[in-house]
C-alpha cells in the first residue's frame, strides 16, 4: 500500500467533509438553543438541494447567487417551522423527537409528490480536475469545500462578534439568565432554528450538483452530522470541525482495507467509544 | 288509470332492474389485481414504476371494453400498496391484498427480501405473485405460483460477457461494485461467476452501502487494481451514474459496463456526457431509441405526457407482465391461477420485448423465468445506441 | 381503559385499577376472535399484540428515564436465536422461545451496562448506534448464519403442542393470534405488577431526577439495568414469536424504521401510565392500515397526524381525559 493511496485515501475523506461539518452545525446550533434534535433536518438539507436544482439547472440563475437564494429561501422555511410548530416544544425533547419525525414524513413525501421519484441531475459548475503531487481533485470539490469553510467562518464570526449572536450563545449557556438579561427568546429562537435549517439548505445546495437530488437524499447527510456532533460534543463549532475530520479520515482510510459494512460499523464503534469516554465529546462543554 | 300507471311504473322499475342484472352479470364484474413496491423512501423509483407500467395496462385494456375471459367482461381495478422496503410490512400488506382486497393475482413487487415475505403469504393460498426481485431463492419448485418477469442477472451476465470477449478482447481485467442488498448480492455473484467462467480476472468484487453517494473512498481502492472495465452491475441509476462520473474524475478512462442497468437517461444526466460515454448497458430500455419496437416508443411517449418522466427498464417490464398475464387468462378462459398457470408455461408470447418464453428451468428448477432477447446498447454522445442482439442461454432453442 | 395512577395508589392497595385495566385488555383480547374470523384483521390484531408486548417493555425502560433505541435490536437477537435454534440445532420452537429470551437478556447486561454510563440524549445516541452496529452485523456478517441482504428463509411455524391427548397446533392465523395473546397477557400482568410495587414508586422517583433518588439511598444504576434487561427479555421473546409467524427475516425488520414506530406509539399513547402504549399501539396500528389506502399519501398524513397529536396532547393520549376533565372543571367554576 503506497503513501500515495493512503493519502489520496485520506484527501478523499477530507473532501467532502466540510459539508457534512455544515449539517451538523445547523443540527447543533438549533439543539443548543431549543434543546430539541431535530430529525427533519435532512429535509431541509434535501430542500437546499431542490432550491438550487430549481433555480440553477432549470432557471440558469448563476450558481452563487442561486447558492445565497436557496439558504434564504431554506432558512425561512425553517423560521416558518419554528414558529409555527417547534416553539412549543422547546426543552421537550422526547415530545420534539415525535414532531420533528412526523416532519422528516410530511416533507419526504411532499418532496415526492411534486419533484417526482427520480433522481434529477445538477450540472457542475465548474469542471475539470487538478493534479498536485501525485493526488487528484476535481475542481468542483475544491471548491464545494471552500465554500463550506467560507460558511463556517461567517457564522462563527457571527456567533462570535453580531449582537444576535452573542444573544444566541448567551441562550444556549443558559436560557433563564439571558431571559433576564432581556434577550428575547421568541426572537432568537426563531432565528436559531432559521439559520440552522439555513445551515443545512446550503449544504444541499453545495452538493446537489456533485451527488444529485432526489427526495430521500437527507437520509444519510443527517447520520453523518449525527455522529460528528457525538465525536465533536454538541454546541461546540471547533468540535463539530475536528469530529468532521475525524470521520472523514475514517471513512476514507476505511474504505481502502475493508468493506463499506465493516467501514459503517467501525463509523458507530467509534461514535460509542466517543461516547463511552467522553460523552461531552472532545470540545463540548454544555 | 293511477292504479295502472303504478302497475306500470313498478313493472318498468323491475325491467330495469332485471336488466341491469342481466347485462350487469356479464359486463361489469372487476377483477382486482394488486401492486406492491416500495412506493416511498430511497427505493421509490422501482416501486412507483412497477405500479405505473401496471397502470398503463390496465387503463388501455379497460378503455378497450375491459378484459374478455371466456364469457365475462371484467374490468381491471389495481389495488397498490406501499411496503417501504420492509420485509414485515410487505407481508401485511400482502395479507390485506389477498384476504380483504380478495385478489388472486399480484403483479408486481420489488426488493429482494420482501419477496420471500409476500411469498409466505401468496403460496399457501395459491395466488399468482409475479415480480423483479433478483435473489435466486425467490424462485423455485417450491413456489410454482411465483414469477420473475425481467431478466436478471443470471440470465444476462453471461451473454452479456460473452459479447464484451468476442468483441473487445483487449479487456481482461473487471471490476464489479453494486449495493450492499440482495440484488446488489446476487448481480455481482453472477457477473463473477461468468467472468470466471469466461476467463477473465476479476479485479475487484466490492459493495456499497445504499445511499452512499460519495464513491471517491471505494473507487480509490478500486482503481488501485487496475482494471480494464469497470461495471456498476446492480447500481441504481442515480448511484450507478455518480460512480461513473466520479471515477472518471479519479482518472479511470477505461471500459464501462452496467449489467442491471434501468433507466438510461438518468445515469447520462447524473454522470454528465463525457463519464457516460462507451457505457454498454444488456438489461437496458430506450423508448426513444428507433431500434425498439413503435409498441414501445408509443408506451414511451404516453406515459411520458402522463408522469412527465422517462419510464425505465422496469415499467416497460410490468407493462409487458400485465399484458403476457392477461393473456393467459383469455388463453386459459379462466381467472383460476392453477388453469393461468398451465396457459403461461405453455408457449411463447409477443410482447413489446419481442418474442418472450417463459423457462429458467435449468437454473431455478422450474420454468418461471420471462425469457427474452438480450438487447446490448452503448452510450454514444449523450445518447443510447442498440449495438447488438444476444439471446439467454435458455432461450437459445 | 382506565388509566392507572401510579404513584398515587401505593403498593399493595387500590390494585383494583391495574386488575381492572388487565380485566379489560384480556375481555379485548379475547373478544376480537369472536367479532371476526377474517384472516387479515387477525394478522393485524397479531402485529399489534406483539407491538404491545415491545411498546410496554420500552414504556417500562422510559420509566426510568430511558429512551432505548437499541429495543429493536433485542428483539432480533430474540429472533435469530430462535430461528436458528429451530432450523440448525433442531429444537423445538417452545425449547427455542425461553433459550432466545434468556440470550436477548444476557447480552442485555454489558449493552445496557455500558450504555448507562451516559444519560439523556447521549443515552439515546450511543443505544442509537449500538442498534446500528447489531442491524449492520446480522445485515453483513456471518452471512450463512443470518441470511445476509438476502434475509433468512425457511423459518418454520412453532410446531404442535401435545395438551391432554390432543394436538394444539399453532398454523392458522388465529392459533398464531391466541399464541400471541397468552405471551401479552403474561408480559401485560408482570409489567402491571412492577408498576404498581416497590419497582413503580422508585422508577418514578428516578425519572424526576436520578441525584434526588440517589440521596434517598437508591441505587439508580441497578434500577435502570433492571428494567433495561427486563425489557430486553421481552423483546427477545416478541423476537421469537416474530420469526416464527412470519418465517423470514431480514435486518430490515429490526432497523430504524420499526424501532421509530415503537417509540412514536409509546410517546403518543403517554409513558406516565403502563396503559400509555396500549391506547398508542392500537390506535396508530389502525390509523397506519387505514392510511394504506391512500398509498402516495401514506405518509404524508401519517407525519401530518403525528404533528397533531404531539402538539394538542403532549403528554399522550391517555393523559388527554384528565386534561380536559380538569378544563371543565376549571370552566365551570369560573362560570358565574
Amino acid at each position: 500500500m503506497s503513501i500515495d493511496l493512503l493519502v489520496q485515501a485520506l484527501l478523499n475523506g477530507f473532501g467532502l467533509a466540510m459539508v457534512y461539518v455544515l449539517v451538523a452545525l445547523g443540527l447543533t446550533l438549533i439543539f443548543s438553543i431549543l434543546e430539541i434534535i431535530n430529525f427533519a433536518h435532512g429535509e431541509f438539507y434535501m430542500l437546499g438541494g431542490y432550491v438550487t436544482y430549481y433555480a440553477f439547472a432549470v432557471f440558469g440563475l448563476n450558481y452563487f447567487a442561486t447558492l445565497g437564494f436557496a439558504i434564504l429561501a431554506v432558512g425561512l422555511a425553517g423560521v416558518v417551522a419554528e414558529r409555527l410548530i417547534f416553539r412549543y416544544l422547546r426543552g421537550k425533547t422526547l415530545n420534539a423527537f415525535i414532531v420533528s419525525l412526523g416532519l422528516l414524513w410530511v416533507m419526504q413525501a411532499s418532496a415526492q409528490l411534486s419533484f417526482g421519484v427520480l433522481d434529477k441531475p445538477v450540472p457542475s459548475a465548474f469542471s475539470g480536475i487538478v493534479r498536485a503531487f501525485g493526488l487528484v481533485i476535481s475542481v468542483e470539490r475544491l471548491v464545494v469545500s471552500l465554500s463550506a469553510i467560507v460558511l463556517i467562518a461567517a457564522l462563527y464570526l457571527f456567533l462570535r462578534w453580531s449582537r444576535p449572536g452573542r444573544a444566541m450563545r448567551a441562550v444556549a449557556q443558559d436560557a433563564d439568565a439571558a431571559a433576564l438579561q432581556g434577550v428575547d427568546i421568541e426572537l432568537v429562537s426563531a432565528l436559531g432554528f432559521g439559520i440552522g435549517c439555513a445551515l443545512a439548505g446550503g449544504a444541499g445546495g453545495l452538493l446537489a450538483p456533485v451527488f444529485a437530488v432526489s427526495p430521500a437524499m437527507g437520509a444519510l447527510p443527517v447520520v453523518k452530522a449525527f455522529i460528528i456532533i457525538i465525536i465533536g460534543g454538541m454546541g461546540s463549532l471547533p468540535g463539530a470541525v475536528v469530529g468532521g475530520l475525524l470521520l472523514g479520515s475514517v471513512e476514507g482510510l476505511g474504505s481502502l482495507f475493508m468493506g463499506s459494512a465493516a467501514v459503517s460499523v467501525l463509523g458507530f464503534l467509534v461514535v460509542i467509544l466517543a461516547l463511552l469516554v467522553r460523552p461531552r465529546g472532545l470540545f463540548g462543554g454544555a | 288509470m293511477r292504479i295502472r300507471a303504478s302497475i306500470a311504473a313498478v313493472v318498468i322499475a323491475l325491467a330495469a332492474v332485471v336488466g341491469t342484472v342481466v347485462m350487469g352479470g356479464a359486463q361489469d364484474k372487476t377483477l382486482s389485481i394488486g401492486v406492491l413496491g416500495p412506493l416511498s423512501g430511497g427505493a421509490a423509483s422501482y416501486g412507483v414504476e412497477l405500479v405505473r407500467g401496471a397502470e398503463m395496462k390496465a387503463d388501455e385494456i379497460n378503455k378497450a371494453g375491459g378484459l374478455k375471459v371466456g364469457a365475462d367482461t371484467y374490468r381491471i381495478k389495481l389495488v397498490s400498496y406501499d411496503h417501504k422496503a420492509l420485509a414485515a410490512d410487505a407481508a401485511t400488506a400482502a395479507n390485506k391484498l389477498v384476504f380483504q382486497d380478495k385478489v388472486k393475482y399480484i403483479i408486481g413487487n420489488a426488493v429482494g427480501a420482501t419477496c420471500n415475505a409476500v411469498q409466505t403469504v401468496t403460496e399457501p393460498e395459491k395466488v399468482l405473485f409475479s415480480f423483479v426481485c433478483w435473489g435466486t431463492n425467490n424462485l423455485g419448485p417450491d413456489k410454482p405460483h411465483s414469477f420473475r418477469v425481467m431478466l436478471s442477472q443470471w440470465e444476462v451476465a453471461e451473454p452479456f460477457y460473452r459479447w464484451v470477449k468476442e468483441k473487445h478482447p483487449q479487456i481482461k481485467r473487471v471490476a464489479a461494485i453494486s449495493p450492499n442488498d440482495t440484488s446488489g448480492k446476487d448481480t455481482n455473484t453472477a457477473v463473477v461467476k461468468a467472468l470466471k467462467a469466461l476467463g477473465f480476472e476479476v479485479a475487484a468484487d466490492e459493495y456499497y452501502e445504499r445511499g452512499t453517494k460519495d464513491f471517491y473512498p471505494i473507487l480509490t481502492k478500486i482503481l488501485a487494481a487496475k482494471p480494464d472495465m469497470l461495471d456498476v452491475a446492480a447500481a441504481p441509476a442515480g448511484e450507478g451514474g455518480l460512480i461513473l462520473k466520479q471515477a472518471r474524475e479519479l482518472g479511470f478512462k477505461g471500459a464501462k459496463g452496467w449489467t442491471a442497468g434501468t433507466n438510461p437517461f438518468t445515469i447520462i444526466g447524473v454522470a454528465g456526457k463525457d463519464a457516460a460515454e462507451g457505457v454498454w448497458s444488456p438489461a437496458n430500455i430506450n423508448v426513444r431509441s428507433d431500434f425498439v419496437s413503435a409498441t414501445v416508443r408509443r408506451f414511451g411517449a404516453e406515459y411520458e405526457k402522463r408522469y412527465n418522466e422517462v419510464p425505465g427498464v422496469i415499467a416497460v417490464a410490468n407493462y409487458a407482465a400485465f399484458d403476457v398475464i392477461t393473456k393467459a387468462m383469455q388463453e386459459a378462459r379462466s381467472l383460476d391461477t392453477d388453469k393461468v398457470l398451465a396457459a403461461l408455461t405453455q408457449k411463447p408470447f409477443e410482447t413489446v420485448w419481442g418474442r418472450l418464453v417463459i423457462g429458467g428451468k435449468e437454473t431455478y428448477g422450474i420454468d418461471r423465468q420471462f425469457l427474452y432477447p438480450v438487447v446490448i446498447s452503448e452510450v454514444r454522445d449523450g445518447k443510447v445506441v442498440d449495438i447488438a442482439q444476444v439471446l439467454p442461454t435458455a432461450l437459445k432453442k | 381503559m382506565e388509566p392507572s395512577r401510579g404513584l398515587s395508589a401505593p403498593p399493595g392497595r387500590a390494585l383494583s385499577a391495574p386488575i381492572a385495566g388487565l380485566a379489560l385488555l384480556a375481555a379485548g383480547v379475547v373478544a376480537l376472535p369472536q367479532l371476526t374470523r377474517d384472516s387479515y384483521y387477525l394478522d393485524v390484531a397479531t402485529t399489534i399484540l406483539m407491538n404491545l408486548a415491545l411498546t410496554m417493555s420500552l414504556r417500562l425502560q422510559v420509566s426510568t428515564g430511558q429512551l432505548n433505541m437499541a429495543h429493536i435490536s433485542f428483539m432480533g437477537i430474540g429472533a435469530y436465536a430462535s430461528a436458528l435454534l429451530v432450523t440448525r440445532v433442531g429444537i423445538s420452537f417452545w425449547a427455542a422461545l425461553p433459550i432466545a429470551a434468556v440470550v436477548a437478556a444476557l447480552l442485555a447486561f454489558p449493552i445496557g451496562g455500558l450504555a448507562l454510563r451516559v444519560t439523556g440524549p447521549y443515552y439515546f445516541l450511543i443505544t442509537f448506534a449500538f442498534s446500528e452496529v447489531v442491524r449492520l452485523f446480522f445485515n453483513n456478517f456471518f452471512v450463512d448464519l443470518f441470511g445476509g441482504p438476502s434475509g433468512l428463509v425457511g423459518i418454520p411455524k412453532p410446531s404442535a403442542l401435545p395438551w391432554f391427548g390432543r394436538a394444539l397446533t399453532f398454523t392458522t392465523k388465529l392459533e398464531l393470534y391466541t399464541l400471541m395473546a397468552a405471551l401479552l397477557l403474561v408480559t401485560a400482568a408482570v409489567l402491571v405488577r412492577l408498576e404498581h410495587s416497590r419497582f413503580g414508586l422508585v422508577a418514578s422517583a428516578i425519572r424526576q431526577g436520578d441525584l434526588l433518588a440517589e440521596t434517598l439511598g437508591v441505587n439508580v444504576f441497578r434500577y435502570k439495568l433492571t428494567a433495561y434487561v427486563v425489557g430486553s427479555l421481552v423483546a427477545g421473546v416478541a423476537g421469537a414469536f416474530f420469526a416464527h409467524s412470519h418465517q423470514v427475516l431480514h435486518s430490515s425488520d429490526f432497523g430504524l424504521e420499526p424501532m421509530v414506530l415503537l417509540v412514536v406509539f409509546t410517546v403518543i399513547g403517554g409513558t406516565g401510565s403502563v396503559w400509555g402504549p396500549v391506547a398508542g399501539t392500537v390506535l396508530m396500528t389502525i390509523a397506519g392500515e387505514l392510511l394504506r389506502e391512500l398509498h402516495h399519501y401514506e405518509s404524508l398524513v401519517f407525519g401530518a397526524v403525528l404533528i397533531l397529536t404531539m402538539l394538542w396532547a403532549p403528554d399522550g393520549l391517555v393523559a388527554l381525559p384528565g386534561k380536559l376533565a380538569r378544563r371543565r372543571r376549571a370552566g365551570v367554576s369560573l362560570a358565574p
